[in-house]
């Protein structure tokens, strides 16, 4: 999947015929749900544990499926030998998914899959499995893979040069620099850490097949399994109640899904195959590596003349690493090439804000050194160099009132002199995201019994879209979310798009408002005679039907419904352009304490400002931004996917090694939601989790006076950095 | 995990006869590294024997003024006992900082001491290495920045996994240790052992066929103690390096100290360098800096963890001004 993603305003589109008649309520418009806080409906079942996610799901007679993977970095598949492990006590199926003869290309490549009528006996039964392997030559570091001379492993070879995309005119660019700053900078692979780990369960009837798989999009996983099948998308249906965390890696019916699939159907049994943490880490996707090689130059006066890039990364045995650079910051002069750099290492899939973490943080960090350079304030130095403020670009007004808010004006400049080991400071950074509609749909029905059910064929991966079908058709009703049953999570019901890119509510928010819309319009038309009024007249709120010009002119929700008899209202609605909108802006700010006897870094605040448009639900908007805030300072201090450079063998394949902050590792963390009405919704899904770690970074700059350019900020990183600097280590 | 055979002796005597019933047994307390070890099948017992219910879990005060501290105790119930806060307060902090409060209340100190290295090459299965009986050790030339800066010129380069085998070596701890021929006091010190061709597999000298029951810790006279982790994650994480020092006072003097360092060494790691630093001086900060650097003098980092030499300075003067009442940080 392509992970350069620079969002670029589409051509608009003329407002539809249904999105101009069920406009959103923008102010002085009240609302009664629409942008208040609302919990989640499902929060009591989740914390209960009657939630029932695919890793619970289990089905009668159902099997145990395992996976065998390559231990090796590169080997080719030269024999399998099943017959221990088809022997083995409870084997039932084993599927071969790479043939002898066959190439493994990284640690944890699939081979086969099994199921058992345990997962004891599985597990047992998978390592009764015998490949053998013919080692091949490997590379797990990218300057080994990318040098020239370099053995060939990859049979497109080991890197795959981009285009060079070049504006203005950079020899001009440079002359009008009176700094210049050339640098690298770098970040790591990280993993998804999915919560839920991939996997499905799946049970076939004749010749249809349901799958309950933690996915990010039933839809997309039921078109793909089918192919992968080859029978008809008409005779798979893919059901997500409830998932764990997919952060992009579950956006695709992966090897381990149609195993599962396979299983199940040479097993005459259900099938259920999840995938343990090591798998997670190794072959569910990953971030990948961004290096870029900058010489960036800037006027006395603080404006930035020109940026001239090299940069590469590796997305694993196949993918590519592309990000955007410059990230926001007008260079008026630039150039920029890209390298992709392949090594045996598992590939990477997207991941919350493909490529915006990375470019982002070559951008900020080079930003402060250059700020420095003339002299100015960090924030002062960005207000001069942003894109011109723009509904969809409000980097300088939300950095004015994120500095205020903050405290910004408390900032030393760069290095705290305060005596002693521990040094204060703070960083900035800014994010942007496309976001916006994809085609969804909704269906809502009212029944004469005045219950209503909004069936929408998308699915929540955590972000609480199950709670945004009720607070959308109640405000439209006039209803409390209570008196409204969302279904969501299965291919049954209508189509709607990937929950992925910031794409899923503003995919879904606009088909719900219509069909709610028609609903409404539909049960007027009923109520409308025996009111004696025109349709037109009646208006809906607190669970009454009236008449707009004399609201005491009424009926009860219940009452008005049971006009219907035996006829209850069914509509669908589709997404039109006009109830929703691409591109989002955000800034953040960060405090820490570095302590430079040790190199370890506390963040200590974080203050995050986002809009999405017109927000839905405040408190899982909030809880969004809070999610990417916590992700990106694992990116920043914690998070990297470690391989052996011997073997090629990842050595943190785990939760013990792969770090992860703890509760007591985690800062305060405050939001400020700016809403935008009048834009319609976007998603909020990605941009919260671009900015912290590049905010985090500049932090410790300022803290320190040293520059970290690679990211973690790990303690070897951070003492490195300080001794080069010549400004810590030195007191112990 | 392989199936296994589970044996609950009534008595230590019946313990060690079931630790010698054949194949391979293990003795189960808190389990907290033992279950993770035979789901990973770095461990495949046959038979797990139960030595809760008959190792001692409690503190006892010894007639001269030590204490006597049973294997089976919890982490938790150390670190919150009284006389272990008053008396040897290093002990009661490295105790509290273990793992998460979980592990702290499952976990015991037997098994604190007698835990496997958490070596990332080690807990995976398919790194052969020395302590599995390969023939190399992974972290020699790989990814090294958590294992050793001292000791670590043997086959192996990991450095011990025991918070609390620190500060017992500090405060001059002695192990019982019972076995099918009766039983023996062993020196803290002495009973973790340096990594050789011949001892590489183990890191003690426990016999299969043994139990560590008690630590005794000697009447600490007039000591003050500092125990200091530098950890990168506050919770559910190793400390990166750490250090214990007890310095036996003579006035405001230092009369004689011991320094021991954590996280550093394939075993609890004494410095005489920075022990001959402190003896004979005032404790004050100057003091301390001096030892600290006289303590990672002998250190030899491998390729990626020079970083630790640093970070095992601080923590030992942190731990000596800690000692000395004066703020580090």
């Amino acid at each position: 999947m392509a992970n350069q993603q620079m969002p670029t305003a589409p051509p608009p589109q003329p407002v539809g015929e249904n999105a101009k008649k069920y406009a959103w309520p923008v102010p002085p418009a009240k609302t009664e749900l629409l942008s208040t806080s609302v919990r989640r409906l499902d929060g009591p079942a989740k914390a209960a544990g009657t939630a029932k996610y695919t890793f619970d799901i289990a089905r009668p007679g159902m099997l145990y499926a395992r996976t065998v993977r390559s231990p090796h970095a590169h080997a080719k598949v030269v024999a399998i030998d099943t017959s221990a492990a088809q022997s083995a006590p409870g084997v039932k199926a084993v599927v071969i998914w790479k043939d002898p003869g066959g190439e493994v290309m990284y640690q944890g490549d699939v081979v086969l899959a099994l199921a058992a009528d345990t997962e004891d006996h599985a597990r047992d039964a998978a390592r009764l499995v015998k490949v053998t392997y013919e080692t091949l030559p490997h590379f797990s570091r990218e300057e080994k893979s990318m040098a020239s001379g370099a053995t060939k492993v990859f049979a497109a070879g080991n890197t795959k040069e981009g285009q060079t995309q070049e504006t203005g005119n950079l020899e001009t660019g440079f002359k009008a620099a009176a700094h210049v700053v050339e640098a690298t900078y770098a970040t790591q692979v990280i993993t998804h850490v999915c919560l839920e780990s991939h996997g499905a369960v799946c049970e076939w009837s004749g010749d249809k097949v349901t799958a309950w798989v933690s996915t990010q999009g039933v839809h997309a996983t039921r078109q793909q399994l089918a192919a992968a099948l080859k029978i008809p998308e008409t005779n798979v249906r893919v059901i997500c109640e409830y998932m764990g965390g997919g952060f992009g890696s579950k956006v695709a019916a992966d090897a381990p899904i149609v195993l599962a699939a396979r299983l199940a159907k040479d097993a005459g049994r259900p099938v259920k195959l999840m995938l343990d943490r090591k798998e997670e880490h190794l072959d569910s996707g990953n971030r990948p590596s961004a290096f870029s090689q900058i010489k960036a130059g800037v006027a006395a006066d603080g404006k930035l003349t020109a940026f001239d890039a090299k940069t590469w990364g590796t997305g694993g045995a196949g993918q590519g690493a592309n990000f955007p650079l410059p990230y926001i910051y007008q260079f008026p002069n630039r150039r920029r090439s890209h390298v992709d750099v392949f090594i045996n290492a598992g590939n990477q899939r997207p991941m919350r804000a493909p490529g915006h973490p990375q470019g982002c943080f070559a951008t900020e960090v080079l930003m402060d050194e250059l700020a420095d350079l003339v002299k100015m304030d960090p924030l002062e130095f960005r207000l001069k160099n942003l894109p011109p403020q723009a509904p969809d670009a409000m980097w300088p007004e939300y950095y004015r009132i994120g500095a205020k808010a903050f405290g910004w004006e408390k900032r030393h400049p760069t290095g705290d002199t305060t005596p002693g080991p521990i040094k204060r400071g703070m960083g900035l950074s800014a994010c942007q995201w496309g976001g916006g509609g994809r085609a969804g749909n909704a269906h809502v029905d009212i029944m004469s019994d005045g219950s209503v059910v909004v069936k929408c064929g998308t699915q929540d991966l955590g972000t609480g879209t199950r709670t945004l079908l009720p607070i959308i058709a109640g405000e439209t009703l006039g209803l409390p979310v209570s008196a409204i049953k969302g279904e969501i999570g299965d291919t049954n019901l209508p189509f709607a798009g990937v929950s992925g890119g910031s794409t899923a509510t503003a995919g879904i928010a606009p088909a719900i408002r219509i069909a709610a819309g028609k609903a409404r319009d539909a049960l007027f038309a009923r109520v409308a005679p025996v009111l004696g009024v025109e349709p037109s007249a009646l208006a809906v709120g607190g669970s009454k039907v009236f008449v707009k010009a004399t609201p005491s002119k009424s009926l009860t929700w219940k009452a008005a419904c049971k006009l219907l008899g035996a006829e209850p209202i069914s509509v669908d609605g589709t997404w039109e352009p006009g109830l929703s909108s691409v591109n989002s802006s955000g800034v953040q700010f960060a405090e820490v304490e570095v302590d430079i006897e040790t190199g370890i870094t506390k963040v200590l605040r974080v203050l995050a400002l986002q809009d999405c448009g017109l927000v839905v639900d405040k408190l899982t908007a909030e809880s969004q931004v809070y999610g990417g805030v916590i992700s990106s300072i694992n990116f920043a201090l914690f998070e990297d996917r470690l391989l052996d450079h011997n073997t090629g063998q990842m050595v943190n394949p785990n939760m013990e090694h792969y770090l992860l902050a703890s509760m007591s590792d985690i800062p305060k963390v405050d939001v400020m939601l700016m809403n935008q009405p009048e834009r319609g919704i976007i998603g909020i899904g990605e941009p919260p989790t671009v900015p912290t770690a590049s905010a985090i970074a500049n932090a410790v700059r300022n803290a320190t006076g040293a520059t970290v350019r690679s990211l973690p900020l790990h303690p070897h990183r951070v003492l490195a950095a300080l001794a080069q600097a010549g400004k810590g280590g030195s007191r112990a | 995990m392989k199936a296994f055979g589970y044996v609950n002796p009534a008595t230590e005597k019946d313990a060690i006869e079931a630790l010698r019933a054949g194949g391979i047994v293990r003795p189960i307390g808190g389990g907290q590294d033992l279950l993770a070890r035979m789901k990973d099948y770095l461990d495949q017992p046959d038979t797990l024997v139960n030595v809760k219910s008959v190792l001692d879990a409690k503190v006892t005060a010894l007639p001269g003024g030590g204490l006597r501290i049973g294997a089976a105790m919890k982490l938790q119930d150390l670190s919150e006992h009284a006389q272990v806060l008053k008396l040897y307060p290093a002990v009661a902090d490295a105790a509290a900082r273990v793992g998460s409060p979980q592990i702290r209340h499952q976990g015991t100190v037997g098994g604190n001491l007698n835990q496997r290295p958490r070596c990332w090459y080690f807990r995976q299965e398919e790194f052969v290495c020395f302590k599995k009986g390969g023939n190399r050790c992974f972290a020699a030339d790989g990814e090294n920045q958590y294992h050793s800066i001292f000791g670590n010129d043997g086959p192996s380069k990991i450095v011990h996994p025991s918070s609390l085998a620190v500060p017992f070596v500090a405060y001059g701890a002695t192990f019982r240790v019972v076995g099918p021929n009766g039983e023996r006091e062993i020196p803290a010190a002495e009973y973790f052992t340096q990594p050789t061709m011949q001892t590489v597999r183990k890191e003690n000298v426990l016999g299969e066929d043994e139990l560590l029951t008690h630590v005794t810790l000697p009447a600490p006279g007039a000591v003050k103690s500092g125990h200091y982790e530098v950890r990168f994650k506050e919770s559910r994480d190793w400390p990166m390096a750490f250090a214990t020092v007890v310095l036996t006072m003579s006035g405001s003097t230092i009369g004689s100290a011991r320094v021991v360092l954590g996280a550093v060494a394939p075993t609890p790691w004494r410095s005489p360098d920075a022990e001959q630093a402190l003896a004979g001086k005032p404790l004050n900060e100057a003091t301390a800096t001096a030892a600290a650097e006289a303590a990672v003098k002998s250190a030899r980092a491998l390729s990626g963890n020079a970083y630790k030499i640093q970070i095992t300075k601080t923590a030992v003067k942190r731990a000596i001004l800690q000692a000395a009442g004066i703020k580090a940080v």
